[in-house]
This record gives C-alpha cells, sequence and structure tokens, in this order.
C-alpha cells in the first residue's frame, strides 16, 4: 500500500519556505526578475513591453513592417481595443511584480534574523511595488490595489474594484517614502539594488506627475546634494553600454546579463533594434518616420548613439547601408558577432540622472519659472549633448517646452514618451499623435489605456476607462 | 360408401438427447428435424427429443440451435446422442475485457476487437495501426517522421487540459502513456513516441474498450477508453520456429509548390515597388534566375525499411512459451532522420499441480530515433520544425559552391550557414530503453474460486544527446551552434512504474442456468521519474560533439528534476447471466491518488450494464434462419480522469533568475495556489448498443450509441490578473459528448477456393463545452508571441475550434471608393484582403471574428477488403475522415511576402496592376498575419492506407523442406489519397496532444508512401 501524501523534493512549497534570511534575500531577488523576465517567454516590462506602450503608443514611433502581431500595429496606430494582447500582458506583468513583492513584504518580517537586512529587504520589495503601481496609475488611472496574495483559487474571494487613483498614489508615497531608508550605495554583487537616491528620484516624478512642485523640488534637491555622486558620463553612449553599466549616472536600472550559456536573460529591445545584417529584414521597433531622426542637430552626440543608418560588419570587414534610420540605443555593441543580441547584457535605466536635471528645470520653472537654476539643470543635458545652451530669455511656457523636447530626444526608447505627453494634460497627448495620418483616430480615451477586457470579463466588478 | 381414416403408418420410433459436445450438458429447445420434410420437434427440459414417424430408419436429422452450428447426423438406431459444437460466432467468442475474460454473449459493454488483418500490417508502431481499425478510435499522426508520436482519442476528448489519451493494458500491466518520459528536453523538435518502444508484430490480439460497463473498472483512469493488449503466446502440442521480414522503400508523398527563383525575383521586386523603392532584379536577371534550388529535394531521400522477427514458441499440457525477437530499422525521407528498435520478447506459463499457475511477460527493447531538429521561435514553448524553415529558404541561394562545398553565403541569412549541411551535421538522437515485465501466479483455492497475485515493472530509461556544431544554423542555446561556437546537450531520464494487484474471482455456474463471476481487488501502483540535462557551448572544435562537455568553453546551467506518484485503488464487479440470454454486471472501483487534493484524494466509479440475447428467446426462432444473432446492450456508469501533474495541488514556489552586478542569484518565489480540494474530472457515459449476425454470420453488425457528459473537468482557470496569478487549476465546467459507432462484417463470398470479406466501420462523435464555470464565456489558448491564437475555447464550441474572420477576397477599387470598412490598426489599400465585418457595426475589430469550423470530424471511416483464391490473398485498406477543419498556419506563413524568404506558389495569383482578378493579396511590406477562412481548410480525405497481395506456397510444396508454412507479400502504402487540403498532408498535427490545438499545421515532417516485400515462414 502506497502512501497517498506528496512529499516532493524537486519543488519548495509554502509550508518549507520564508524560514531564513537566505529566503527572504531569495524571496526579494524574486520581485527583481519579474523586471527583467517574463514567466512565459515573452517580452519583459523593461525589455521592450512597457516601451510598446509608452514609445509606440507615442509620436516617437508608428510599427515596422515586421510587426505580424496586428496588437503591436494597432498600439502605433491608436487603434487598440480593450482586448489588446500587450495591453493585457504589461497589466499581468506589472501585478506580478507587485504580487511578488506583496509576498516579500507580508513574509520576511516574520523570519527571524539580523534587523538591518531584514529591514532593507522590506524596503526593496516596498521600491518595487511603489515603482510598478506608478507605471499601473499612470497607464490606466484608477486600478485595483492588491497588498496581499491570494489564500484560495476560488475566483469570486479574488474580485474587487479599482480604488481611486489618489489611493493608490498614496500607497506609492508611502511605499517609496519607506525605501528612501535604503543604503545610498551597494558594493560588490549588491550593486544594482534599489537605493534610497533611486526611491527619491523615483518620488520626485511621482510629485512631480501629481504636479505638487515643491514636493518634487525636495526630493530632486536630495537626489542632486544629498552625497550620492550622481553625475552625466561624459559621452551619451556610456549610459547604454555594458562597460559602464551601474555607472554614475544610472540611478536605477533593471539588470540584464551576458554569461553566454548560464541563464541569459533575453533583452528583447536589443533584438528589437538589431536583427540582422540584411537591410531588407526590419527590426521589431522603428521610428515613426525621418521626422524624430531630423529633431537632432547632425554634431547632438544623442543622434548617432540613438539611431543608426549603417553598421559596421566585424564579420565582412564592411559597412552596410540600412537607409532610413532605425534605433540604436540598445544595441550592445559588445557582443560578438553583432547578430545575436537576444542576450545583450545592456541594462535598461529606469531613472538616470539627465532625468533628474531635467526634473530639476521643469519643477524650478513651475514654481518660479526659467530661473538660472533651471537653466543651469537643462543646460548641464545638453552639454554633454555637444549642443549649445537654451536660449536665454525664454518663457515660462516657452521653457516648459523646450524641456519636454529636451526630454523626447534624451529618453527615446527609454519609456518617458508617452507618460510625458499624458501628465501635461488636456489634449496635449492625442494632438501630439494626430500629427502622423495613421494616428489621426487617436482622441481623449487614449490619455488612459483600457482595461484589460479579459480582466473585466471574469471580474464584473471592474469597470471600464471612459470612452472605451 | 364409407369413410376411412387414414391411420399413419408407423414405421419407426426414435428418441435421442441433444447435448454441447464440450460439457456433455442438455440442450434445451434445439430443433431436430427429418431432412427433406417438415417433421420436426423441440428437445424438452431435460434436452430429449422423440419421433414417431413413416420414415423408415436410417434416415438423416438436421439439428439446429442457436450459437450452436447446424448439424446433419444419420440417425440408425435408437436412443440417439446429437452433440453439437459450439458456433464459433462473435457471440460465442471469449475476449480480453479488464482483469479476466468474458464470453462474447454476455458481455454487456461496448468491446470492439482490432481486426488482426490490420494488426499484422508493417508499421514501426502499433498506434499507427488503429487509425480506422474500430469504430470510435481517431488516431493522427502528428508527422510523417519515423517513431512520431499520434493523438489517440477514444469517443472524442472529454478533458480540455489534461490527459485524453487511453489507458493501455499490455498483458494485464497498466500503462497511462506519458511521452514526457522519453522527452528530456536536452534534444529540440517534435517530440519522442514512447509507444513505438513497443514490438507491433508481438501483439496477439487488441480489444478497446470504451463504454463504462467495460472501463469503469479501471476506475478514474477509465474515462479515455481502454486499449488492452495481449500478445502472442505458444501453442499446446508443439514447438514452432517462425521467421518473419519485410524490406521496402519509402518516398515523399507530396511536395509543396513553392516559387522558383524567377518567380521569387518577380515578387521581390513586386514587394519593393509597394513602397515605391526601386526593382531588386532587372528583367533580365530574372529570367536568368531561372528554378533555382529546390530545397525540399535537397533534404528529401528515399529511405529504406526492414524489419526482422524470429520466434520460438510451443507448449505441452502443462506449460507453454514464446521466445521472440525483432528487428526494425527505418530511414526517414529527410536526411540524417531514422528510427532503429531492437527487441526481446519471452513469455512463459506453466501450471504446477492442479491448482497452481505461475506466468511470466516480459519485453524489453531499445530503439534509436534521429529526429530533425526544430527552431526556437520566439523563446516560447514553440517549436517549428526544421523542415518548415526549409521550405522558406530563398530558391536563388545555391546548395553548394561551385567546388562541392556547402554555399554559405546567402545574404539572406544572419550568420553564414547552409540549411542542408544544418540538416546533415546536427545531431539530435533519442535512444529509449524499456523494460516491461511482469508475473502473476493464480492460485485456486476452490474449483471455482481463484486467487491471482500480479506484480510488474516498466523501466523506461531515455538518453538523448543534442550537438549543434559551430557552422550550423541548428538551434544552439539561445541562438544557434554558429553563434554559441558548437553547442551540445545531453539529457537523460528515468521513469519507472511499479503494480501489484491482487484479485479474487469466484466464477460459479447454478444447474447450469445461471453463470455467475463476481470478482474482487485490491490494486496499488507506484511512479517515478528523475532527469537530468546538462549543455555546454563554445567548443574550440566540432570532434568530440555531445560526448566531452569537458571541452566546451562556456558552461549552461544544467537541470534536474524528479517526481513521484502513487494510486491505491479497491474493485470489484459481478456478472451474472441467467442462460446465456439476460446478462448483468456490476462494477464498482475506488481510486486514490497522490496527485489530487488532500480533501478529495478518493473517488467511485460505478456502472451497471445490462444485456439481451434476443436471438435465442424461443418466440424469435422463426426467424433465426435470417437472424441467427441479436443482442441488445445498454450501460451507464462513471469514470474519472487524474491526469494532472505530480505536486498540482500544492503550494509551489518556482525560481527565478536576476543579476546583480553580472552576478547570478536565485529568486523564489510562488507560482502556485494551493487546492486541497483538487479532485477527479468525472466522466457519466451512457450506452446502448446492439449485435446481430445474419445467414449464420454471414453478416454481423454492431451498433452503438453513446452520451458522455464529463463534469469536474480539471481546468487552468482564468484568475484576475492582478492577482499576479493567470490561472489556477481548478474543477470547474463540463464537456459532452455523443455520438453513434457502426460495424458491418460481411462474408461476401465464401466459396471453396474464392472468398472475400468486407469490413467497414464507421463513427461519429459531436463534443461540445457545457460550461466553463461561473462567468467565464471563453478564453483563447496562448499563442505563440506576434500570432494571434486560431483557436478559442469557448462555451458551446467543441474543444478545438479555430476562430477568425471571414473574408471575402480582395479589395477592389469600387471597396475602396465606397469606403468599406479595413481592419482597425491597418492602412489597406486596393488588392488587400478585405475582412468582412459580420457583425455590421461598419468596422473590422476582434469583435467580427467567429467560428470557422473545427479540428474535430464530423465522421470517420475504415473500410477493408479481403479476397483469397487458393493460396493467393488481396486485401486493400481504405480510411478516412470528413468534416474535420485544419488551420494551415504554415500556408498563412507562406503567403506573407517578404525580400528575404521564399513564399507559396500561390502567390503568382496575387493582385497586382496587370493581373486585378488575381486571388492572392498584392505583395506589400507591410503584410497582416491574421486568422482568416482562407487558412482555416477542409481537411476532409480518404486514403487507400494499405493494398496487399500475398501468396502462401501450397504445403504439398514446401513439406519436403520441412516448412509448414510459407506467405509472400507485396505491400503499397499510402499510395492514394484522396483530399482537397493543400498542406503536405491531412494528417497533421503540430501540437500533437494538447486538446485545445489540434489541428494546426505549422510544417510537419512531410508524410511517406511506400512499398514493401515480405515472407512468413513457418517451420
Amino acid at each position: 500500500c502506497n502512501k497517498l501524501e506528496e512529499d516532493p523534493n524537486s519543488i519548495v512549497t509554502a509550508s518549507q519556505f520564508y524560514k531564513t534570511q537566505s529566503d527572504a534575500v531569495s524571496a526579494v531577488s524574486a520581485i527583481y526578475s519579474t523586471l527583467n523576465t517574463d514567466a512565459a517567454g515573452d517580452f519583459v516590462i523593461y525589455g521592450r513591453n512597457l516601451n510598446l506602450l509608452t514609445g509606440n503608443g507615442s509620436d516617437d514611433q508608428i510599427f515596422s513592417p515586421s510587426n505580424t502581431n496586428t496588437d503591436v500595429r494597432a498600439l502605433g496606430t491608436a487603434t487598440y481595443v480593450p482586448a489588446n494582447d500587450r495591453i493585457k500582458k504589461n497589466w499581468q506583468q506589472h501585478y506580478f511584480g507587485i504580487s511578488r513583492a506583496n509576498v516579500a513584504i507580508d513574509n520576511i518580517p516574520g523570519i527571524d534574523f539580523d534587523t538591518t537586512t531584514r529591514a532593507r529587504l522590506v524596503r526593496e520589495a516596498k521600491f518595487i511595488r511603489g515603482l510598478l503601481y506608478f507605471n499601473i496609475v499612470r497607464l490606466w488611472g484608477d486600478a485595483p490595489l492588491v497588498l496581499h496574495d491570494p489564500t484560495s483559487t476560488n475566483v469570486d474571494a479574488q474580485k474587487m474594484k479599482r480604488s481611486p487613483k489618489d489611493s493608490i498614489y498614496a500607497q506609492i508615497i508611502s511605499d517609496l517614502n519607506d525605501a528612501t531608508l535604503l543604503p545610498k550605495a551597494y558594493t560588490g554583487a549588491d550593486v544594482g539594488r534599489a537605493t534610497s537616491g533611486a526611491a527619491h528620484a523615483i518620488l520626485a516624478k511621482v510629485y512631480l506627475t501629481r504636479r505638487e512642485w515643491s514636493k518634487a523640488a525636495t526630493e530632486l534637491q536630495t537626489v542632486i546634494n544629498g552625497g550620492y555622486g550622481y553625475a552625466l558620463f561624459d559621452n551619451f553612449l556610456d549610459a547604454f553600454q555594458q562597460a559602464s553599466k551601474n555607472g554614475k549616472e544610472h540611478i536605477f536600472s533593471v539588470q540584464f546579463g551576458t554569461n553566454l550559456g548560464a541563464k541569459n536573460s533575453t533583452n528583447s529591445l536589443s533584438v528589437c533594434n538589431f536583427g540582422s545584417f540584411n537591410p531588407a529584414v526590419y527590426p521589431g521597433d522603428q521610428p515613426a518616420d525621418s521626422s524624430l531622426y531630423q529633431l537632432f542637430a547632425s554634431f547632438d552626440t544623442r543622434r548617432d548613439v540613438t539611431f543608426f543608418t549603417q553598421l559596421y560588419n566585424s564579420a565582412t570587414g564592411k559597412y552596410v547601408q540600412f537607409g532610413a534610420a532605425r534605433f540604436a540605443k540598445f544595441i550592445d555593441y559588445a557582443i560578438s558577432p553583432l547578430t545575436n543580441q537576444n542576450i545583450s547584457g545592456i541594462n535598461f535605466p529606469v531613472i538616470r540622472y539627465a532625468d533628474v536635471l531635467l526634473m530639476q528645470a521643469e519643477v524650478l520653472n513651475e514654481l518660479n519659472g526659467p530661473t538660472a537654476g533651471a537653466y543651469a539643470a537643462i543646460n548641464q543635458v545638453r552639454a554633454r549633448a555637444k549642443i549649445s545652451n537654451l536660449t536665454a530669455g525664454l518663457s515660462q511656457a516657452d521653457f516648459r517646452d523646450s524641456v519636454f523636447l529636451e526630454r523626447r530626444k534624451e529618453f527615446i526608447q527609454e519609456g518617458n514618451r508617452w507618460f510625458d505627453l499624458s501628465r501635461r494634460g488636456g489634449t496635449y497627448l492625442y494632438d501630439a499623435l494626430k500629427k502622423y495620418p495613421l494616428k489621426t483616430g487617436a482622441a481623449v480615451k487614449d490619455t488612459l489605456y483600457p482595461i484589460p477586457q479579459s480582466e473585466i470579463d471574469i471580474n464584473n466588478q471592474l469597470t471600464q476607462n471612459p470612452g472605451w | 360408401y364409407a369413410q376411412t381414416v387414414n391411420e399413419p403408418v408407423i414405421n419407426s420410433t426414435l428418441t435421442g438427447i441433444v447435448v454441447d459436445s464440450k460439457s456433455q450438458t442438455p440442450l434445451i429447445g434445439a430443433l431436430v428435424r427429418i431432412k427433406g420434410t417438415t417433421n420436426q420437434v423441440l428437445s424438452d427440459n431435460k434436452g430429449k427429443f422423440f419421433f414417431k414417424t413413416g420414415q423408415k430408419l436410417p434416415y438423416v436429422l438436421e439439428a439446429v440451435y442457436i450459437g450452436y452450428k447446424k448439424q446433419e447426423i444419420e440417425a440408425t438406431s435408437s436412443p440417439l446422442t446429437i452433440s453439437l459444437v459450439e458456433n464459433e460466432s462473435q457471440l460465442n467468442e471469449v475476449v480480453v475485457v479488464g482483469y479476466g475474460t468474458q464470453r462474447k454473449s454476455d458481455l454487456t459493454g461496448a468491446v470492439a476487437s482490432v481486426n488482426k488483418g490490420l494488426l499484422s500490417q508493417p508499421a514501426a508502431s502499433f498506434d499507427n495501426l488503429l487509425q480506422g481499425s474500430v469504430p470510435g478510435i481517431n488516431v493522427t499522426q502528428s508527422s510523417g517522421a519515423p517513431g512520431a508520436t499520434a493523438t489517440i482519442r477514444v469517443r472524442g476528448g472529454n478533458s480540455i487540459s489534461f490527459g485524453n489519451a487511453p489507458l493501455y493494458v499490455i498483458d494485464g500491466f497498466i500503462i497511462y502513456n506519458n511521452n514526457d518520459n522519453v522527452n528530456t528536453g536536452a534534444s529540440n523538435g517534435v517530440g519522442v513516441n514512447a509507444l513505438s518502444t513497443i514490438n507491433p508484430s508481438d501483439i496477439e490480439s487488441i480489444e478497446i474498450l470504451k463504454d463504462a460497463s467495460a472501463t469503469a473498472i479501471y476506475g478514474s483512469r477509465g474515462a479515455n477508453g481502454v486499449v488492452v493488449i495481449t500478445t502472442k503466446r505458444g501453442k499446446r502440442g508443439r514447438d514452432e520456429i517462425s521467421y518473419s521480414t519485410y524490406v521496402g522503400q519509402q518516398q515523399v508523398r507530396k511536395k509543396l509548390n513553392l516559387l522558383t527563383a524567377s518567380q521569387w525575383a518577380s515578387l521581390i521586386n513586386d514587394v519593393n515597388s509597394s513602397t515605391g523603392s526601386a526593382k531588386t532584379y532587372s528583367d533580365a536577371a530574372i529570367a536568368a534566375l531561372g528554378a533555382g534550388t529546390d530545397w525540399q529535394s535537397a533534404a528529401l531521400r528515399k529511405g529504406p525499411i526492414q524489419n526482422h522477427e524470429l520466434s520460438v514458441s510451443g507448449g505441452d499440457d502443462k506449460s507453454r512459451y514464446l521466445i521472440s525477437g525483432n528487428y526494425f530499422n527505418q530511414d526517414g525521407i529527410v536526411v540524417n532522420t531514422g528510427f532503429k528498435r531492437y527487441s526481446g520478447r519471452i513469455n512463459y506459463e506453466r501450471n504446477i499441480g492442479d491448482k497452481l499457475k505461475v506466468s511470466t511477460n516480459i519485453f524489453g527493447s531499445q530503439s534509436v530515433e534521429n529526429k530533425l531538429f526544430g527552431n526556437n521561435y520566439n523563446s516560447i514553448n514553440f517549436q517549428s520544425t526544421a523542415f518548415a524553415n526549409l521550405l522558406q529558404v530563398s530558391p536563388v541561394v545555391p546548395v553548394y559552391n561551385a567546388d562541392g562545398s556547402y554555399y554559405t553565403a546567402s545574404p539572406y541569412s544572419s550568420i553564414p550557414t547552409n540549411p542542408i549541411q544544418d540538416f546533415k551535421s546536427t545531431i539530435n538522437r533519442t535512444y529509449i530503453r524499456r523494460i516491461l515485465g511482469n508475473a502473476s501466479a493464480e492460485y485456486k483455492i476452490l474449483k471455482d474460486l481463484t486467487l491471482k497475485v500480479t506484480g510488474g515493472t516498466d523501466l523506461i530509461n531515455t538518453k538523448q544527446n543534442y550537438y549543434s556544431p559551430s557552422y550550423a544554423g541548428s538551434p544552439g542555446g539561445s541562438s544557434t551552434g554558429y553563434s554559441s561556437q558548437g553547442f551540445a546537450a545531453v539529457g537523460s531520464i528515468a521513469a519507472s512504474t511499479w503494480i501489484n494487484e491482487n484479485t479474487l474471482t469466484w466464477d460459479h455456474a447454478f444447474s447450469n442456468k445461471h453463470f455467475l463471476n463476481v470478482l474482487a481487488g485490491y490494486t496499488t501502483q507506484h511512479q517515478e521519474d528523475q532527469s537530468a540535462v546538462a549543455s555546454a557551448q563554445k567548443f574550440p572544435n566540432d570532434l568530440t560533439t555531445f560526448n566531452n562537455l569537458n571541452y566546451a568553453g562556456t558552461a549552461v546551467l544544467s537541470t534536474s528534476d524528479a517526481h513521484e506518484s502513487s494510486l491505491n485503488s479497491y474493485l470489484a464487479r459481478a456478472s451474472y447471466s441467467y442462460n446465456h440470454k439476460y446478462n448483468v454486471t456490476i462494477s464498482l472501483r475506488s481510486d486514490g491518488s497522490s496527485k489530487l487534493g488532500k480533501n478529495n484524494r478518493w473517488g467511485y466509479f460505478p456502472s451497471l450494464g445490462l444485456s439481451w440475447n434476443a436471438g435465442r428467446e424461443s418466440f424469435f426462432r422463426p426467424a433465426s434462419q435470417v437472424v441467427n444473432d441479436l443482442k441488445l446492450r445498454a450501460s451507464a456508469g462513471r469514470t474519472g480522469n487524474s491526469e494532472v501533474p505530480p505536486y498540482s495541488s500544492l503550494a509551489a514556489l518556482s525560481p527565478s533568475n536576476y543579476y546583480f552586478n553580472g552576478t547570478l542569484v536565485t529568486g523564489i518565489a510562488p507560482t502556485q495556489i494551493a487546492n486541497p480540494d483538487l479532485k477527479w474530472e468525472t466522466t457519466t457515459q451512457y450506452n446502448v448498443g446492439l449485435d446481430a449476425g445474419f445467414w449464420n454470420n454471414r453478416l454481423t453488425f454492431t451498433f452503438d450509441a453513446y452520451y458522455k457528459k464529463t463534469s469536474d473537468l480539471l481546468l487552468n482557470v482564468p484568475f484576475p490578473l492582478y492577482s499576479g496569478y493567470a490561472s489556477v487549476l481548478e474543477n470547474v465546467g463540463s464537456v459532452e459528448n455523443k455520438g453513434i459507432e457502426l460495424s458491418i462484417s460481411s462474408d461476401n463470398i465464401k466459396g471453396s477456393d474464392f472468398t472475400w470479406k468486407t469490413t467497414a466501420v464507421f463513427a461519429a462523435n459531436r463534443n461540445k463545452i457545457l460550461s466553463l464555470g461561473q462567468g467565464t464565456d471563453y478564453y483563447y489558448p496562448l499563442a505563440p508571441t506576434g500570432y494571434v491564437s486560431p483557436v478559442i475555447v469557448k462555451v458551446g464550441l467543441p474543444v478545438g475550434s479555430f476562430w477568425g474572420y471571414n473574408t471575402a477576397g480582395l479589395l477592389t477599387a469600387a471597396d475602396v471608393a465606397k469606403g468599406v470598412p479595413y481592419l482597425t490598426g491597418v492602412s489597406q489599400q486596393e488588392g488587400d484582403t478585405k475582412y468582412v465585418d459580420t457583425n455590421g457595426d461598419g468596422a473590422i475589430t476582434t469583435a467580427d471574428k467567429h467560428y470557422l469550423g473545427s479540428a474535430q470530424p464530423k465522421f470517420t471511416f475504415g473500410l477493408s477488403n479481403t479476397l483469397a483464391y487458393k493460396g493467393f490473398d488481396l486485401s486493400f485498406f481504405f480510411q478516412g475522415s470528413y468534416g474535420n477543419k485544419i488551420f494551415n498556419f504554415l500556408q498563412q506563413k507562406l503567403e506573407i511576402p517578404t525580400l528575404s524568404l521564399n513564399a507559396s506558389a500561390t502567390l503568382l495569383d496575387r493582385y497586382s496592376a496587370g493581373n486585378p482578378n488575381g486571388k492572392v493579396a498584392k505583395a506589400t511590406n507591410a503584410p497582416v498575419a491574421q486568422v482568416t477562412d482562407r487558412y482555416v481548410e477542409d481537411g476532409s480525405y480518404v486514403k487507400l492506407k494499405t493494398l496487399s497481395l500475398g501468396y502462401a506456397v501450397p504445403r504439398d510444396v514446401i513439406r519436403q523442406l520441412h516448412i509448414s508454412q510459407l506467405r509472400v507479400y507485396v505491400t503499397a502504402q499510402n499510395i492514394w489519397t484522396w483530399t482537397s487540403y493543400t498542406g503536405l498532408d491531412p494528417e497533421v498535427n503540430f501540437f500533437d496532444s494538447d486538446n485545445t490545438k489540434q489541428g494546426i499545421d505549422y510544417g510537419a515532417y512531410p508524410s511517406t508512401k511506400g512499398f514493401l516485400a515480405g515472407l512468413n515462414l513457418t517451420f
């Protein structure tokens, strides 16, 4: 007679776990991994999926001829519907990360080990939870506020309503405030974890988005003058290459690794920048049209880091001409041969110091108009790009426009453009989109993404966003 | 004139008795007639009869009794004993049922035997032989690859998410075939078939148990039908040595029509002009390109096949034995593929004294399969076959350089590789070693009370070797062998099952009228598997391939896994027959499975079956000259399914990875919510059946109608995504299957020299999803990223339904002018696909998608004929399917023009300014891959599966050579197919056993036709 109790030795079960410091560390590593891996092998949040909403959904991109997925094309042409699979996948991935953060925040305090490390791990979890909810609230507005792991497979018990935007922001601010108590920096094998500087920087962006300018200014002040040592790289390219990852400009980056073999991450963004030396093969992501490329002065060092029109093939020793400009920011030139970009080890910069400086310029302008401090901040960014200082004596409105233009040029493909367009409010977002013949359908409804249809289908308590 | 009374003249009296020849028991109600007269009597309740007649002895008597052979006997004196021999009609055959045998006349369940003629056909694996063999079993080959898997369904699929394959019982040993046990993950491409390890020529008979009365004795594992396999054994009385062999050759059955080099160059020009770009090829260049490379032919070859079988068997009054060995070798029709098997068997049984009988069946085999590799696609669990990719290689690219070396400078490949070189150089090999053995002892405690104890084990050891050389484009780690500088992987998996079964059988006849058989038992079974995969890359050279990972420069993280599960069961069955006329069978099994939730581990599976041999009733006797057998059956019962993986009910945590400063760390987090209530899927099945025999069984007929409802489906239920879990495993929803089955067997001509037999089977099944749980009406099974799911799981539709747009040809200038709705998100122009606004809302959105048909056939059939004249025999077997749809994913891909891949020849009829009536959308650089009715094709087919001509050499010719039997034959396989399906073969199933993704063709290994010659020789 066989025993019918299962005693698995190939999987860890809940009753065996959350007992030691090592368990707590693993629980937090699992949260980070939601930023650079997808359980089903799909594109990851910070390796293209978020960019499909913030890049493809903005005026930077439309679609590439190689996009056979109609859901991707629909995002590029402002014709997406609530059943759009990419919108659903973003929703799912963000909440997947939040779920793992919830598990860690609920379980780690009950584990008995060094209290400093224990507090740090919980704060890291809160940082990522805050970061992900910040994306959610900006993309969808009101949303379910989930703070604990489900305890049963009963679907009905899991149904909930959307919480108002403000209560989600309250949670984000609370989580990020807790995270400001994180260490300022790490050494060795801990480099890449969330820091207090990252928490302040994201918090600044939260206040900026909410137009709480003075609170944003306080946070930015802490990042700039709080002794973190953040600074711009001299060379714009260094912000996106393996050799300089986690450098002085990087405040928080999602980490990718190339160990050629052992558990590589998959960087879809790199593959979507470069796939082949065959010019007939289009990469997954393409600039909307030549106007984006033409925004840059030819001497702007950001142009040839952000785009390529020709590329050196080390195998043939020749330059290959590609014609129209393609994205280049996430090409990992460290990989040889230059054809295997899915193992690219380029980090995704969630927030870097240039963003802090441009936020500083914006906030100061909103508080007191285009002050010298505001000019100094934006000109630091422009100087690094080797372009001249911003025209002096601009009006507050013109200065604001200049900051947004600078942001656009600085952060192509970095998950900022759609957020910048939408937070300006009014008709700003869809006016920008309508400039493209293929996006003329853009309307006020597009200032928030629709709640995924499948979520509403199984949960009648969820409401849809206006206009959908 | 006085009336006189004619006194009958009595010249003789005769008394007699009619008895059964075997048991000598009297037969009541037998009809005895004096031949050539109307004088007839019935035997009385003691079997006795009496004649008083004017006939003088001797005269000839005819005796007729239902179920017995009609007999003529010359009566010379009184008293006379007429001993009748039982008819070997189907009603009196003994058939193998669960845990025993039963007289066919007493059966209450739907049990079908596979035609022996079909079983003797050459095949790599016995599941290949089941298609069309009996009504209600549907077999779909996943591809034409040697050793390929097949999807087998008995009476439709009950489950949506798990376990739809039947249970196999081989010589009493229970196997649920799990192909995961032979696929380690080290190799790639399509799966390996664990059933191909079994030697088909060892099989004596196959019975398919279909309804609940027959399968409920297998309880929780009987819901999908049971295939009972009995292997050959020795015959008492003589020793025999047999040798049989066949050799032959196979070739591709069909190739796809693709563009030639010059046609392809024109297409490229059209694509370019669609974006206003310059033409790539001048007219002169196009003409010079000619036909270019036919990549299909470059990879195909003729594949020899051979089989050799030697067996020694025999027995005496105490024991029987059979020892056999088999060698099978099939080279695939694609280079560097093939399947080889060595196997051996020992079956032995012996009576020890009067009460004890011991027996054992031991089978061992080693098979080697060289598979075609498959390319990882979008890092999702989706591997396109290398052959599908080969079809898309540009025809302007040559295979070889002028010096005979491989051409690797294709401008359309990002790496310098050559597909034919990849095929030939990539090692993708699977070794399976299997030992299946059991031993049993039967002890007669009393004359009619038997205890049987069986112990058995099934050991499967699989080793897979993979190597993609440093110059190959075949998969190597996360990219190719070329990019990885050589990639090697080795994997092994050891799976074992052991079973112990203990049954007690009481088989008793009361006053020869009441027949009772009672069975009670306890069985226990344990399964486990352990696997490991190691791989490495960056080899300094390609010399050691997978054999020594130490030469590698970079290790890839190794993986290992292990599972265990147990099943404990109690079973009982009582069969009662009153005079073989009225029969009832009751069975009950209770199963306890470790894989289910701790609150619901035990399930109970009862059944009731009734049957009535109406043909044995006295009132039926007048018709017995025409209808000699007539039986009605009815049954009802519950069976189960619990084929979820072990640990499905537990709160499981999974690992994931991250990098801090380039250092790999492992994260652990929950991925499965505990479900302590997880329980069985329950299938309730009702069956009514009719068996009839006409003209002394010249024509026999079996009809069944059934209804099955499966509830508490083990379903991966969609969960609110904001919970952090995409789905949970719950018992919700229900599916129904209903259908009819018919089989007819006829001895069309039964002469002394010439015979002609026909067997026809027909089955129709209707499958429908009744519910997916509260609040869920549909969901889409996962599709590869970048593709839209062509299938839907939706209440009211069959499982495996296709879902997409209707199209109405192409957009005309008039359409554009009128402003017909376009597909949202796409800029459409004249000459593009015109989508139909099904819901009439003025826009083409996903709301316009609708049901485009299902992969499930409306009906299936098989027709076999055997003709024999003197020593010659000719047989042919047709098999077909009607009404099933296939999503031709490959054709969709081949109709998407690109600037680098070859395309289907259908694009020759593309819309263009010069061809405004073209049927295919115009060439563009921005095509959209949508699921449309264009690619959901009718998969109906009829195939002449085998045509075989044999000759048995007359005995007087071979006797001097001490040969007792010699038959030679030639067979043609798959030589004729009727279908309107445009793909390679309508028998295709890319996603294999996944029930929600049936009937998808993403470029399978091509199917074959072949010719074989063979001989069977017995000394």
